[in-house]
């Protein structure tokens, strides 16, 4: 921001080894960041691959052949692409559908529906009497108990709201008065005026049903609906690896290394175009709720 | 403003078909949200009532037993050396990750190289996409002590292997690293964007009177942004005790006295032993700990800056 000359005339000094330092900083801020990724990108290419090597001395992709053959990846793989990509779309129909009709601040009962979303984002049962709560319902090993709680969150419907509520209201006035019936005013202007919103949101959801890793342990028993968190998971803890490994001639820091970067690649790739809407969408989020 | 309240004056009251009529579409699109809320977060807090109950998976009948499984829980050692942990671990956390955050993206304000900027951002960012259990293992792998790299160094300047993981004096430490590796970049956005609003009039008015750098950041730049500060502060303030991920995924059992929060002991508690009674008690301690955070956040906040978040 203050960008001011950089030189290191006299008077300037002080303000260049300062914006040196900082530079330096963030460049190591940088390596920190990457290097337990790239280390371990090393170690599953390398089976020779010594503690402090930072660069692949011979390079053979056998580790992840191995994995992508074991098919007992796949499974938690496709569950959580299928609660991911379904959780997105419930939970952005049920979160738009909702921030829409909470902005009606003329509605009768406005302050008491919004209130009752706001208190969840304060209070909640705690993870025993959720958990008896869930299982009481029949909910157990039903895949909605772990994608509706992830999903549909206060914050996310008070983030659309507010983002509802930055649009000029001429535009639903107008709709309305040309008599637009609220479901037509919300399809035909609202939505397709908020790509921006429903991206980051959309975003929000899919990055933390992806993660989850808490829900999935507590409500899901059945090991045919696990996701990929818990395989993991299970995976680095057991030595499972360890069978396949001693096969194959490969170690299993080797084939731990290539199951990590293969979980952490695929999001690499959609990463740049995803930025600028998190961005956005972590600052809506500001807007007092 | 005036306006608004004229109309209200002037609107006749409104019967309940007009206002059927003119809002029943909007009720419908809050149904499937109110549903979901009632199903998913109301309803459990009714199972809360299970604290006070000797509730258990072995006999069916259900006795109401007032607060003696709040008596043998506060009995118990685990559940106050847990306690104790939580506060602890979760206030060292939410401070160190705010001040990185806060300081990262101060010095990413002083960045005039775009390009340098934004390579910085974009990096700082990733980790947090990773969940805990990703990040967990990459760390696992990076800190063990045979073939790890941190312990790969220690051992090249002559130092003995460490197992930190495992390690009473290091466990926390590494979880505080941990955190701030993977939250700092993210906390940093919501700074970086506020920065971008602070008035460079001030700024340059400063400059006049004779301010240098640092004194600008803390009479200029810090009070402009002390507003978002708030708010975020106390949004996670909500939020901090919710400890379960993290610790769950980098505990065992060399380190649980160190390590055991409250999420973490009543999981143990309630879903590997079944004692539903106790562990619901201990949730509940646990909201009702949250809750008096949040209001005492909020009570803060309007003491320094005069007006509440919630």
């Amino acid at each position: 921001m203050m960008a001011d000359k950089f030189s290191f005339k006299k008077g300037h000094r002080a303000r260049a080894g300062f914006l040196i330092v900082t530079y330096v900083f963030l460049t190591l801020l940088i390596i920190t960041m990457i290097i337990p990724m790239w280390k371990l990108f090393v170690d599953s290419v390398d089976s020779t691959s010594t503690g402090m090597q930072l660069w692949p001395k011979t390079f053979s992709l056998a580790a992840y052949q191995v994995i992508l053959n074991n098919s007992s990846m796949y499974r938690p793989f496709l569950v959580s692409i299928l609660t991911t990509v379904g959780g997105t779309v419930i939970g952005l129909i049920i979160i738009t559908l909702g921030a829409y009709a909470l902005m009606q601040k003329e509605m009768p009962g406005h302050r008491i529906f919004t209130r009752i979303v706001l208190i969840t984002m304060m209070f909640n049962g705690g993870m025993i009497a959720t958990y008896l709560t869930y299982k009481n319902l029949g909910l157990m090993n039903n895949l909605m108990a772990v994608i509706l709680p992830v999903c549909v969150t206060a914050y996310n419907t008070i983030l659309m709201r507010s983002f509802f509520e930055s649009l000029p209201p001429a535009l639903f006035d107008a709709a309305s008065i040309d008599g637009c019936s609220p479901f037509g005013t919300f399809f035909r202007i609202a939505l397709p005026l908020s790509k921006p919103a429903l991206a980051s949101v959309g975003l929000f959801i899919a990055v933390a049903m992806w993660n989850d890793y808490m829900h999935f342990i507590l409500y899901i028993t059945d090991p045919q609906w696990q996701n990929f968190q818990v395989k993991i998971r299970a995976m680095i803890l057991e030595e499972t690896l360890a069978v396949v490994s001693s096969d194959m001639n490969l170690g299993t820091d080797m084939l731990k290394s290539a199951t990590i970067i293969l979980v952490i690649v695929p999001f690499m790739f959609v990463y740049p175009f995803l930025q600028k809407y998190f961005t956005k969408g972590i600052t809506l989020g500001a807007v007092k709720g | 403003m005036l306006r608004k309240k004229e109309k209200q004056k002037f609107q006749p009251a409104m019967t309940f078909r007009k206002c059927i009529h003119k809002y029943g579409a909007y009720y419908l699109m809050l149904i499937p949200l109110l549903a979901c809320l009632i199903i998913f977060c109301y309803f459990p807090m009714v199972g809360i009532s299970y604290a006070f109950t000797d509730y258990s998976p072995f006999h069916k009948e259900l006795n109401f037993i007032g607060l003696e499984n709040f008596q043998k829980l506060f009995a118990s050692d685990g559940f106050w050396q847990a306690f104790k942990n939580t506060l602890e671990i979760s206030t060292i956390r939410l401070l160190l990750v705010t001040f990185g955050s806060i300081g990262l993206a101060l010095l990413l304000d002083e960045i005039g190289c775009m390009w340098f900027r934004k390579l910085t951002q974009t990096m700082v960012y990733i980790p947090h996409f990773m969940s805990w259990v990703v990040v967990a293992s990459i760390f696992t792998i990076i800190l063990s002590p045979q073939k790890g790299m941190v312990n790969s160094v220690i051992k090249a300047l002559g130092g003995k292997p460490i197992y930190f993981l495992a390690n009473r004096d290091w466990w926390r430490p590494w979880l505080y690293i941990i955190s701030v590796w993977k939250e700092m970049g993210w906390g940093a956005i919501i700074y970086v964007s506020a920065l971008a609003g602070v008035d460079m009039e001030q700024h340059e008015a400063a400059t006049v009177d004779g301010a240098n750098r640092i004194q600008r950041v803390i009479h200029v730049t810090l009070p402009a942004i002390s507003g978002t500060i708030m708010v975020v502060f106390i949004l996670n303030l909500a939020k901090i005790l919710n400890l379960f991920d993290p610790v769950w995924v980098l505990q065992n059992s060399m380190v649980i006295k160190v390590s055991d929060v409250i999420e973490t002991y009543v999981y143990r508690m309630g879903i590997s032993s079944s004692q539903y009674g106790i562990s619901t008690a201990a949730g509940l301690f646990k909201s009702v700990v949250s809750v008096i955070f949040v209001i005492a956040g909020n009570k803060i906040s309007q003491k320094i800056t005069g007006e509440g978040v919630i």
